[in-house]
């Protein structure tokens, strides 16, 4: 026996320390201490293996040297494996449910505002829609299509072990504005229930985990610096009249007192409220590294600033993270502290200005010298001296005279400490707290447009709001960990889990106070979740796996005999690769089956005490007069106490592969998702309650579908390389029961028309409409339908159900070309069988639009095609408007060149990258990508270009 | 930490039973609701907590649907709008999953659903002003039991909340039910006129059993005539009386019961039930604030109805407008003899082809027609020839002048006064002589080509949202209005007597003649339009009904009980989706019960026809 000794270093020269250096064979070992120094008693012939998490592992046979000084290389590919799995961390290769990871160097580049945008396009099943093109927006992420009509749809976000609440706090425009984009490690998303499970009924919609970048052992900090300029342009706007064609519209049909409403001017109201080009700039700064020898860190700080095309719109966001995983007592204790705060100032442009730009008046000028509203041309009443009431506001007063403001405030933080108690036990305790705070206001000027009459309140209004989110967690789990006769591996996890969710909304109406009215509103309620998990993984020489887990959740927005819901799960696979008949042949790297089942519940979106029976008291606005006085009234609220857990059953099976020294790798998945006890806002005989609808558990929906990915590795030289990655999904979602159709799906023109339906046998929000007749042209008839039913009479019973607003087909198809320095980047996505609902034109291309209500509104210029005279209900609700919007869209491409080490490690990187290059659809709206398919005062997504420079120091 | 999941809620708008019904003050907040929910919508006012929910909130407000199912399904109203299912409503052609016949089923239900919980906590109060509101929230659960029975004919009957899916009652049990609860009630109900404004008394009771006894033939094939005059007659001899205070000067006491001031300006004597409004503190789409807006449009002026812009939907139809003017033929003959004199022209009936249109001798030297004229030309002369004629121009006479430029068109009268040389020529709605004829005509025509079209057809100004002083409500954006919209008032009452008494209800008929007379004095501002027993049949009730009641919320099951809803005895324009009008399927006499609900309930069963 001898004693060597010897240091790990890194690439980079630096000592790791903590790297776990073991003689193969035995559980003999030791680990580098903070200057990466080691010394071990070893035999003749014994090999050391040297494994260090993030680093390829080495193994050096020890043949008598004095010294063993080992170079560890980080391995890429070994830090994608270890995926974030829900109370656990798990290798790729030994999971069994339908998971996908995509790590920060895959990452969607580009002007990148948010965590969502970072994944787009990337991951078979998920599908990610900007809500509108305003900075800072909203982003729909759907996992394998709806789970649910009525509740939550959006997946969980889990940063950092902390569930977040993702319901948006007032003056947030999407919940992950809290991080930084910069700051993500990576993303992985648990798409099926048996990988979901264990989160139980939060997880009902998949569960996106975020992992921040953390500090590593190195000795020497190393700062990461990034510059962006971002510039947006406008592209389409929407197809109206233009002065000369509306004038002559009303020259035609208009009585000699309309055509004397015509103006002289011709304003293009759409060029007026956006603007050409909208600019910002984004920095972000990040600092890791080791502090005082034993606190690994990681410190960023970011900096956004966007603005909208929307003149006026404007997003600013302010981020700092701070990261520290100290250990202590040899490793024996594990504290992660994460602490992350932002700060969001957002300048919200009048949206109402887009859709009274469609149909102000082109003939009128902005301005108007007589006007008493500010001197903007208004459609002023001569007999009230007041805006007429039906009249659409001057689009640039509602931009220039509304002034809305808000700030947020969010921090996220938790202490997680990992004990090992014994060699195998660990116990984990996790306690976080997510706050967030947002103020806002919008204060409308005097001189705005309004049909308030002279003497009346013109004086301006202020609005003010203030809500407070909160959400507490507490976690304590165990987790056993051991291998037996080298071929059994079991890991165990057992667990307790507590979240408490707080709303305190608080909000003020200056017009209010000076009728003498209520002015103050207070919204408040909490909820709480209480949970028990378990999880047990087998492991069989990593050929057969094996997992089961089992989460007993309870919501106090139930009642307490249907409280508990209990959610398992069981999943298998298989590593055939690993198996000895497969030694012969090399050709598979990976070839893995999986199968799993899982259940998970769903309450999320649901009213907080909807089993209780609640009185309801009567504002100030809605009081009753009895003799001379007016008496606050209570009303009982409709009440369900009855409603159970919205259970989600998955089946699915799964096939992993990697092929031709894993040039070619990627998995196929297919599913079905059942789920029961819908909860939706339905009917209930008003006889028996206290009104005609409550929450019920109601109905069944199942989804279907195919996944498959594919990556190829085409040419990987020292020069070149170029990977190439394709994804595709089918999904069909149906209702299965339902025994009551509910019409959803609101649209602008007339007062209480839906365009959508429920209806069992078919896609929830399917278009449901009057067949248009059309004439031997081609040209829709007026006011023609056909009589469906053939009774004689065309009425509701004549509607059908055209096309929903769902792709069937999804793909995503991103390209990854480098050349020495140089690197390329496109990503592309493909939407098929998607359709849209075209309102814009449906509600502004009738000609009486353009005289009614004794002023002037000019058309959408799908009038030029229809000629129709009238808005009735049926033609709003014509299949005529329902038109396919599937789309080819390039949505980023990524130009870049990494300087060569100027002086030491210094890096530097520039890149210029253009979003949203280019969009093929034959859909004749401004954009087919239309969250929900209704299609309405869209804001436009502008095309953004990017220049950046990377400097990593 | 298991405790932690009993919440309870924590919102301060958001209280418990034992607070609500802690002691009789608290509860006269929940009875308030009770009225309220008739009146408005939600708890938020004017829109934003609905009661009823998968309607437009301002849709779903009770005395509008009542408008929009009793009124717009006849001659009296028509709308422009195209909401859905709102155009089938006055095409007699609604569907069984038509918004407002569902929304109204709802409302309705609901307010027996409130009653019912309110009268089984406030019996736990046991106090005797609490136990008048039980009598109260009876009353209205009766209401809302009438209106079932009468607009669907067989629903539920439930006394008490419970989550049992109930059976469906006939239309008789609906109706024995009604009438026993309004008998039991009466005397725990304040004496006539001693309740506060706005909460019902004893004689509501009695004004609802009129109403009921009236229709019972009609409802459940049982005539109950007699009971209805014994009941009016109870009415009619109680503390309330018709309004007689002109208030605001006008020549008529009728308007003052449309004002935004009628809950002082004297109409309150005549309200036995109201719905209570404000623009301020009682806020909603429905109501008062429907009927103001909703009727304003094309050349009206809004702030003279005290709103700062009108909805222009509402109009009514010619067959209405003529229950206040007789034809032509019949006005020609009270002017007096057939003249020499007459007129010509491409605007007369015959044009500029013999003969003429012969005028009528009032005085000596004046002569008067009623005449339909379009738009053209036309010229006086004498004896056919064009010997002796006159032209002329603003309302001057020029012998053998230029033809006169006629401007006015449609129905007229046109005077030639040959004492002075002039003549006018006058539509003769600008000025019935009937106070209650509240019609806008500029810019109006009489007959409706489009329906869709505010013009067509004449606007109705009976409602409006200005004091007696002429002074608009009290909210100043002119949003909302005051009004406080009679429910049943007496007129009413006074009107089922006289039907009653004709129809053998043992009434004293002269008595009837003298009730009657009493509506059409103060109508006309005199006796000259009065009436004597030999006038006095049923038709002429309901007509008179249909004058003195339009738009108030009565007048389909009127013409139902008169076999006239659906039947080709009586025709308007648009009546069944077309111009001249056509019948209607008997069935359509019922509404449907909400289609969905039959899915929900299976122990219902669709009405007939549907």
């Amino acid at each position: 026996q001898d004693t060597v000794k010897g240091t790990v270093i890194g690439e980079d020269s630096g000592a790791i320390p903590g790297v776990n250096i073991i003689i193969k064979g035995t559980d003999k070992g030791t680990t580098s201490d903070f200057d990466g120094h080691y010394a071990i008693v070893v035999e003749q012939g014994q090999v050391l293996v040297y494994s260090y998490l993030g680093f390829k592992s080495q193994e050096i046979t020890y043949v008598g040297q004095n010294e063993i000084n080992v170079t560890m290389g980080e391995d890429t590919a070994i830090l994608e494996e270890v995926l974030v799995i829900g109370y656990g961390t798990a290798k790729k290769e030994d999971l069994t449910g339908a998971v996908d990871m995509v790590s920060s160097k895959d990452f969607n580049k580009g002007p990148i505002n948010s965590a969502q945008e970072l994944i787009t396009g990337k991951i078979a099943g998920v599908n990610v829609t900007s809500a509108s093109g305003s900075p800072g927006d909203g982003q729909t992420i759907t996992i394998r299509g709806l789970g649910s009509l009525s509740l939550e749809n959006q997946p969980l976000y889990v940063i950092d072990g902390i569930p977040i609440d993702n319901g948006g706090v007032g003056g947030s425009r999407n919940p992950l504005n809290i991080i930084n984009p910069n700051d993500i490690e990576s993303m992985t998303v648990l798409k099926d229930a048996s990988a979901t499970a264990i989160y139980g009924s939060r997880a009902a919609n998949g569960v996106i985990q975020i992992t921040t970048k953390k500090g590593k052992d190195t000795k020497e900090f190393r700062y990461d610096v990034s510059l962006k300029r971002t510039v947006r342009n406008r592209l389409e706007t929407v197809d109206v009249m233009s002065a000369s064609e509306f004038k002559n519209l009303v020259n035609n049909v208009g009585t000699p007192d309309q055509i004397g409403r015509l103006g002289d001017s011709s304003t293009d109201w759409q060029e007026q409220i956006y603007t050409e080009q909208a600019t910002g700039e984004e920095f972000n700064m990040s600092a890791l590294g080791n502090a005082f020898g034993f606190m690994p860190m990681r410190a960023s700080i970011g900096y956004t600033n966007q603005d909208g095309i929307l003149r006026g719109d404007n997003f600013t966001r302010y981020t700092g993270g701070l990261n520290l995983t100290p250990r202590f007592f040899d490793d024996q204790l594990k504290v992660t502290l994460n602490v992350r705060g932002s700060y969001v100032e957002n300048i919200f442009a009048n949206r109402d200005a887009i859709g009274s730009a469609v149909s102000f008046d082109p003939t009128q000028p902005i301005y108007d010298s007589n006007s008493p509203f500010g001197g903007y041309f208004a459609w002023i009443d001569p007999q009230t001296g007041a805006q007429r009431s039906l009249a659409p506001t001057n689009p640039v007063a509602s931009l220039n005279l509304v002034d809305d403001h808000s700030e947020v405030r969010r921090i996220i933080t938790n202490l997680q400490a990992d004990y090992d108690l014994t060699e195998h036990i660990k116990a984990t305790v996790n306690v976080g707290y997510d706050e967030s705070n947002s103020n806002g206001r919008t204060i409308t000027s005097d001189q705005m447009p309004t049909d308030d009459q002279v003497g009346g309140l013109r004086n301006g209004a202020r609005t003010t709001f203030s809500q407070t989110q909160k959400n507490k967690l507490f976690d304590a789990y165990l987790t056993y960990e051991n291998t037996f006769n080298d071929v059994h591996s079991l890991t165990a996890v057992a667990g307790y889990s507590y979240q408490k969710f707080e709303y305190d909304n608080y909000s003020y109406d200056s017009e209010k106070e000076e009728q003498g009215n209520t002015a103050e509103f207070i919204d408040r309620s909490k909820n709480v979740l209480l949970s028990y998990f378990g999880r047990a993984n087998y492991n069989y020489d990593s050929r057969y796996l094996l997992t089961a887990s089992l989460r007993a959740d309870a919501s106090s927005k139930l009642n307490p005999d249907d409280r508990w819901g209990y959610f398992p799960s069981f999943s298998a696979a298989w590593n055939i690769h690993n198996e000895s008949f497969m030694d012969g042949s090399d050709f598979f790297n990976v070839l893995k089956l999986r199968g799993g089942y899982g259940q998970v519940g769903n309450v999320n979106g649901l009213g907080d005490y909807n089993f209780l029976t609640r009185y309801t008291s009567s504002q100030s606005t809605a009081n009753y007069q009895i003799g001379n006085s007016f008496y606050q009234t209570y009303r009982p609220e409709p009440y369900n106490e009855d409603l159970k857990w919205e259970v989600g059953s998955t089946i699915n099976v799964g096939l992993d592969y990697a092929f031709l020294d894993d040039k070619v790798s990627g998995s196929i998945n297919a599913y079905i998702k059942k789920t029961e006890d819908l909860i939706a806002f339905t009917l209930v005989d008003p006889f028996t309650n206290f009104g005609n609808k409550i929450d019920k558990n109601i109905g069944d929906m199942e989804n279907k579908g195919i996944e498959f990915a594919i990556n190829y590795k085409a040419i990987d030289t020292d020069d070149w390389s170029w990977n190439l990655g394709y994804n595709v999904s089918f999904n069909d979602n149906e209702i299965t029961n339902l025994p009551d159709e509910q019409n959803v799906g609101g649209i602008s023109g007339g007062t209480g028309n839906n365009i959508q339906l429920h209806r069992e046998g078919e896609t929830p929000y399917s278009y449901y409409v009057y067949e248009q007749v059309y004439d031997s042209n081609g040209r829709p008839i007026e006011g023609v339908y056909v009589d469906r039913n053939n009774d004689g009479v065309i009425n509701d019973d004549d509607r059908y159900i055209k096309e929903n607003p769902y792709a069937d087909v999804l793909m995503g198809f991103n390209t990854n070309l480098s050349y020495k320095n140089w690197d390329l980047s496109v990503q592309s996505r493909v939407s098929l069988g998607n359709y849209a609902y075209n309102n814009v034109a449906s509600a502004n291309s009738y000609e009486r639009k353009a005289t009614e209500n004794q002023i002037l509104s000019n058309l959408h210029s799908d009038y030029f095609n229809t000629g129709f005279k009238n808005i009735t209900q049926r033609g709003l609700l014509s299949d005529y408007h329902i038109q396919d919007a599937s789309f080819f869209r390039i949505d980023n491409v990524t130009l870049g060149y990494n300087f060569n080490s100027v002086s030491g490690n210094t890096q530097f990187r520039v890149y210029g990258s253009v979003q949203n290059l280019l969009t093929v659809t034959d859909y004749d709206g401004i954009d087919p990508e239309i969250s929900g398919g209704i299609d309405n005062n869209f804001y436009p997504r502008p095309r953004t270009f990017v220049l950046g420079l990377n400097v990593d120091l | 930490c298991h405790d932690d999941l009993n919440q309870t809620p924590i919102d301060p708008d958001s209280t418990t039973e034992e607070d609500v019904f802690a002691n009789a003050s608290q509860a006269k907040g929940a009875l308030a609701k009770l009225y309220a929910s008739l009146a408005l919508t939600g708890q938020q006012g004017p829109a934003g907590q609905p009661d009823i929910s998968g309607i437009d909130e301002g849709f779903s407000q009770f005395s509008r649907m009542l408008f929009n199912l009793n009124e717009l399904t006849t001659d009296q109203a028509i709308v422009g709008w195209g909401d859905p299912g709102l155009p089938d409503l006055h095409g007699l052609s609604w569907s069984s999953g038509n918004d407002f016949t569902e929304a109204m089923y709802y409302r309705l239900a609901q307010e027996v659903s409130f009653t019912n919980s309110f009268i089984s906590n406030a019996e736990l109060l046991a106090d005797e002003e609490v136990n008048q509101f039980i009598a109260e929230a009876r009353f209205l659960r009766a209401f809302a039991y009438y209106n079932l029975m009468d607009l669907y004919g067989n629903v539920p009957l439930t006394t008490e909340i419970s989550t049992e899916l109930p059976q469906q009652a006939s239309r008789e049990e609906i109706f024995n039910f009604v009438e026993e609860e309004l008998l039991e009630i009466e005397d725990q109900l304040a004496d006539s006129g001693a309740n506060e404004y706005g909460r019902v008394d004893r004689v509501a009771a009695w004004a609802l059993l009129s109403r009921l006894y009236l229709n019972a033939e009609s409802f459940i094939g049982t005539p109950r005539y007699n009971d209805a005059v014994t009941y009016s007659e109870k009415v009619i001899n109680s503390s309330y009386s018709i309004n007689t205070t002109d208030a605001n000067g006008n020549g008529s006491a009728y308007d003052e019961l449309f004002l935004a001031d009628n809950n002082t300006n004297g109409a309150q004597k005549e309200f036995i039930f109201t719905l209570n409004f404000d623009g301020i503190q009682s806020q909603t789409f429905g109501g008062t604030t429907f009927l103001v807006h909703a009727a304003v449009g094309g050349t009206m002026n809004p702030a003279e109805f005290g709103i700062n812009g009108g909805w222009a939907g509402n109009r009514t139809t010619k067959s209405f407008v003529n229950k206040f003017v007789k034809t032509n033929a019949e006005l020609n003959a009270s002017i007096g003899p057939v003249s020499d004199w007459g007129i010509i022209g491409n605007s007369t009936p015959n044009g500029w082809a013999d003969p003429d249109t012969d005028m009528y001798e009032a005085s000596p030297n004046v002569f008067k027609i009623f005449t339909e004229l379009t738009e053209g030309e036309l010229k006086f002369r004498k004896n056919d020839d064009w010997s002796v004629s006159f032209g002329g121009e603003n309302g001057n006479l020029i012998p053998d002048g230029d033809n006169i430029i006629v401007e006015t068109t449609g129905r007229v009268v046109i005077t030639l006064n040959l004492n002075n040389n002039t003549y006018t020529i006058q539509s003769i709605y600008e000025s019935l002589p009937d106070a209650r004829a509240m019609f806008y005509t500029d810019g109006q025509t009489l007959e409706i080509n489009d329906v869709s079209t505010f013009e067509d057809g004449f606007a109705v100004t009976k409602f409006r949202n200005i004091d007696s002083n002429g002074n608009p409500g009290s909210d100043s954006t002119g949003d909302f209005v005051d009004t406080d919209l009679p429910v049943i008032r007496l007129a009413e009452i006074y009107l089922n007597y006289a039907e009653a008494t004709l129809r053998g209800g043992g009434g004293n008929a002269s008595r009837a003649v003298n009730l009657i007379n009493e509506l059409r004095e103060r109508a006309y501002g005199n006796n000259s339009a009065n009436i004597t027993s030999g006038d006095l049949d049923l038709q002429f009730v309901l007509d008179e009904r249909s004058r003195e009641l339009y738009w108030e919320g009565l007048r389909r099951t009127d013409l139902i009980r008169y076999e006239q809803f659906t039947t080709n005895q009586y025709l308007w324009p648009f009546k069944g989706g077309v111009k001249d009008g056509v019948s209607a399927p008997t069935y359509r006499r019922l509404f449907p019960i909400p289609n969905d609900l039959l899915t929900i309930n299976p122990n219902l069963t669709q009405n007939d026809g549907y």
